[in-house]
């Protein structure tokens, strides 16, 4: 008997001992493929054999995607394990309930509390901060406690990165060097040209004298200076008099740029003190065309991976390290010159190429940490079949399977990777943006909102007109319908005793909806926050989560709070393709290189996954079980 | 001063050449050596050392003074006004051979610079390459001829606010040849270094008297047009002991140790 008992305790040891190290020596790789759509994969697996292999050898699946269908809130659930209600992200963009007024939803920045004056200067004492708005721990937190190696490159909602001994670099919502998600500017000495400002880029206007002209490129606001004026640096531009062809003398750098051409990066120093303190950025130029007007465009600066202004990796060197070996990159969270190409300013072709820029810097980085990656866990996210999804879905498609075939290629590379676990997902699925809602202008004709001039419609800016007094409910966001509530709201209307009644109300509104033009229904389906999630941090959380049809998204009017003339548009942008929608039609796909035991996999069980791979427990709240 | 210059830059290659087995930072810690003793040599040939004697005991003196009477104010302050008149006499007599060393020293590190200060460039990336003419650029651009293994990656680039010119070349392979410029029959050439372990790197071949002081490594251009012609090389930095710094740090560094060392051996009052 004794001996039974010693046999089984030894038994139990070199158990438990096998399992310690089939999880130190264990080698998972993650891809995150932003907007991968399964319904695309179905129809081309022909053209991407890599992927085709590993549905065959592995498995595929839809996976299940959040409430509502958008980046930030998909990835947030992939990093904590936790549902919108759990990590406190809802939307690209969240509202201040006292002002109404929108804000970003990933990071939100304190200035320091105190400073010194020195004539123009203000030098502080204490260091104003981002603080990321994500509540939760992330897997690769967990698995840092655990010393189980990690290494996480661009998951979204990541800015700044969530404090841990992981390698990790953030992507997603970090900002461009001026502290926006991106803002280009664009030089042209063409009178026709009448725009100063549109979204997500600046226009300047520059006069030529004997061919040369200078262009001033915006930095960050000087923090040390009381006035907070902006920084720039200044750029000389030599175009020939003939030859499609100009030279760019910056402080420390010259080259030449044929027509069509872009310049590798350039480094600048944005002087906030002269002589003591600067910040350094990145960007890149693109001579568009030089006779008979010169049209120059110029990145947004991107915040300098050697040397940077804001933490963007977690150790803090490690940016400066990815930088040392593969060259400067794009920092800025979302890099595809998608605004340029809206505005016009960019052709498609010029955003293709632009784009690839972004891919290829990216699958450089991806080859690297593929090279060096040994044990544990490889997390790499892919931005590009998102954002050119964006631009080209339904009427490009030639165009859309080349980067995909790009990413098949990329996925191919990690499947070469011996003894490796392979699980590869997307956030989302994608559709068709044909019809722009107007949100507000449907609340205003439903009667919950109200102007104080009832002609003081196609407003562009955020609710100049809106009578708080009147008004029941408003939108913002790209999915977010909010009560105007008393107690919440300054100066809300709607008392708490009646938020379920109205609620009700305006979701049964919402599902009669019909398209003027069609006679379709515009809307598939209506969340309450409250019923729809199981976490409780709602602070920041729409009372309704609108689920739009496919084909039909919330106008950019409304997700910044305008309130048009009609309650429907057609879409006539350049972004012609989406998915903030029904969450059920716009699923993301879960591939892997083993079969699959879930059938309805979710987001929230890809942490778990991980986790479980490893042999980690779950954390506390953590939503979600293993896939296998 | 063509010749001067190429006789100079004949003996610098020389030195560097006999040291090129090692790393720069040696052959430029020779030069710096060089330097060093010379400076101290000329130092001693070239001020009053008798008196600079006599002032730095005087020197002693009054600091000793100052100790001794350090509570005696009246004393005290008698001795700080000698101290002060002391250490100008010093620096007066310092001042000669100050100017009798800056003129060669200034010369020398100027001609280092085309040993220290750049890189070739390098293999398949663009560089510019940009000439200056004394008159208004009109008109075609000079034609440019390419050494094997150069290429022309964009058309020449006119710049008529400044009368310059500037072409886009790349190095396909490792080059130490020469551009060649045909302007107004004439033929102007500058010479360009796409070699690893080129250690002799010119710099801007100008065309002015003046400027060619400042720009020594290649003879003067000749053709009248031409105000000078300069290649855009890459920066370079000094790797001392794992450490990248600015050669002129490490220049004067080991040239002061140099010369510190050799004060008591050339028996020389500094
Ligand atoms: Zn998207």
């Amino acid at each position: 008997m004794k001996w039974l008992a010693l046999a089984s305790l030894l038994l139990l040891a070199t158990g438990c001992a096998h399992q310690t190290t089939q999880a130190a020596g264990r080698r998972l790789i993650v891809l995150g493929i932003d907007g991968m759509d399964p319904g695309f994969l179905e129809s081309h697996w022909q053209a991407l054999p890599n992927l085709n292999r590993l549905r065959q050898q592995g498995d595929f699946r839809r996976l299940a995607t959040t409430v509502p269908p958008q980046s930030p809130v998909a990835w947030s659930t992939v990093a904590t394990g936790l549902d919108p209600g759990g990590h406190g992200i809802f939307d690209f963009i969240h509202r201040d309930p006292v002002t109404r007024q929108p804000i970003s939803s990933m990071a939100e920045a304190t200035p320091p509390s105190h400073s010194l004056h020195i004539g123009p200067y203000l030098i502080p004492l204490t260091s104003g901060s981002v603080q990321a708005m994500r509540s939760g721990r992330t897997f690769w937190q967990i698995l840092a406690e655990r010393r189980i190696p990690a290494t996480v490159i661009r998951i979204p909602a990541n800015f700044p990165p969530a404090e841990c001994e992981a390698e990790s670099l953030a992507g997603m919502g970090t900002p461009d060097l001026t502290g926006t998600f991106g803002t280009f500017s664009f030089y042209t000495d063409d009178p026709a040209e009448k725009r100063s400002q549109v979204a997500g880029g600046h226009i300047a206007p520059i006069h030529l004298e004997n061919g040369s002209a200078t262009l001033q490129i915006e930095g960050p606001p000087n923090s040390l200076r009381k006035d907070q004026a902006q920084t720039a640096i200044d750029i000389r531009m030599h175009a020939d008099p003939a030859a499609p062809v100009a030279r760019f003398d910056l402080p420390d750098e010259q080259f030449v740029l044929r027509q069509g051409e872009w310049s590798d990066w350039q480094r600048a120093d944005f002087r906030l003190i002269p002589g003591l303190k600067s910040v350094s950025g990145i960007f890149r130029i693109y001579l568009q065309q030089v006779h008979p007007h010169v049209r120059v465009y110029v990145s947004p600066v991107n915040i300098d991976p050697a040397d940077p202004a804001m933490p963007i990796s977690t150790p803090s060197g490690f940016s400066r390290t990815l930088t040392g070996k593969l060259g400067s990159f794009y920092t800025q969270g979302i890099a595809e010159e998608t605004s340029a190409f809206r505005a016009g300013i960019l052709s498609k072709d010029e955003f293709l190429a632009q784009s690839r820029k972004v891919l290829t810097d990216n699958l450089r980085m991806f080859h690297y940490e593929l090279g060096r990656f040994s044990s544990g866990l490889l997390f790499y996210y892919f931005s590009s079949i998102d954002q050119n999804s964006h631009m080209l879905w339904g009427r490009y498609e030639e165009d859309l399977l080349d980067i995909y075939r790009q990413v098949d290629q990329a996925i191919g590379d990690a499947m070469r990777q011996p003894d490796t676990e392979l699980m590869i997902l997307s956030d989302h699925g994608f559709a068709r943006f044909d019809r722009a809602v107007h949100l507000n202008t449907w609340l205003m004709k439903e009667g919950l909102l109200t102007l104080d001039d009832a002609s003081n419609t196609g407003d562009t800016e955020g609710f100049a007109h809106v009578n708080w007094d009147k008004t029941q409910a408003y939108a913002l966001g790209l999915n977010g319908i909010y009560l105007n509530l008393y107690g919440r709201e300054s100066g809300g209307v709607v008392s708490l005793a009646d938020k379920q009644d109205l609620l009700d109300q305006i979701s049964a509104k919402l599902l009669e909806f019909r398209d003027p033009a069609t006679g379709e229904h515009v809307v598939d389906k209506v969340y309450f926050a409250e019923k729809t999630y199981q976490g409780r941090n709602l602070k920041h959380a729409p009372d309704l989560i609108v689920g739009f049809r496919r084909g039909y998204r919330a106008s950019w009017q409304t997700a910044l709070g305008a309130v048009p003339a009609a309650a429907i548009d057609d879409n006539t942008q350049a972004w012609i393709g989406d998915h903030c929608m029904a969450a059920d039609e716009v699923p993301g796909v879960l591939l892997s290189n083993r079969k699959f035991r879930a059938t309805q996999p979710q987001m929230v069980d890809v942490p778990a996954t991980i986790l479980s791979e490893f042999g980690v427990p779950r954390a506390a709240g953590m939503l979600g079980q293993t896939v296998f | 001063m063509d010749s001067f210059n190429a006789l100079i830059n004949a003996g610098l290659r020389a030195i560097a050449a006999a040291f090129s087995w090692g790393p720069p930072a040696l052959s430029l810690a020779v030069f710096a050596v060089l330097a060093g003793s010379g400076m101290i040599w000329a130092f001693r040939k070239t001020s009053d050392q008798a008196k600079l004697q006599a002032v730095k005991r005087k020197l002693y003196a009054y600091l000793l003074e100052l100790r001794v009477y350090s509570d005696e104010p009246s004393i005290t302050w008698r001795t700080q006004v000698s101290l002060l008149r002391a250490n100008l006499r010093y620096l007066g007599l310092a001042l000669r051979p100050a100017v009798w060393i800056a003129a060669p020293l200034a010369l020398l590190m100027i001609h280092l610079e085309s040993f220290y200060s750049r890189q070739p460039l390098a293999l398949d990336s663009d560089t510019v390459v940009t000439m200056r003419l004394r008159s208004p650029v009109d008109g075609a651009a000079p034609d440019l001829t390419l050494p094997p293994g150069v290429e022309l990656t964009a058309p020449p680039v006119r710049i008529v606010s400044r009368s310059e010119i500037s072409w886009r070349i790349r190095p396909r392979q490792a080059v130490s040849g020469e551009l060649q410029f045909r302007l107004g029959g004439q033929t102007v050439s500058m010479p360009i270094e796409a070699r690893r372990d080129a250690h002799f790197i010119p710099g801007r071949r100008v065309n002015s008297a003046l400027a060619v002081l400042w720009h020594p490594d290649s003879p003067r251009v000749a053709a009248s047009a031409v105000d000078w012609i300069d290649v855009r090389y890459p920066d370079s930095a000094i790797s001392v002991f794992g450490l990248e710094i600015n050669w002129i740090v490490w220049f004067l560094i080991v040239a002061m140790l140099a010369g510190l060392a050799l004060k008591k051996p050339m028996k020389v009052v500094l």
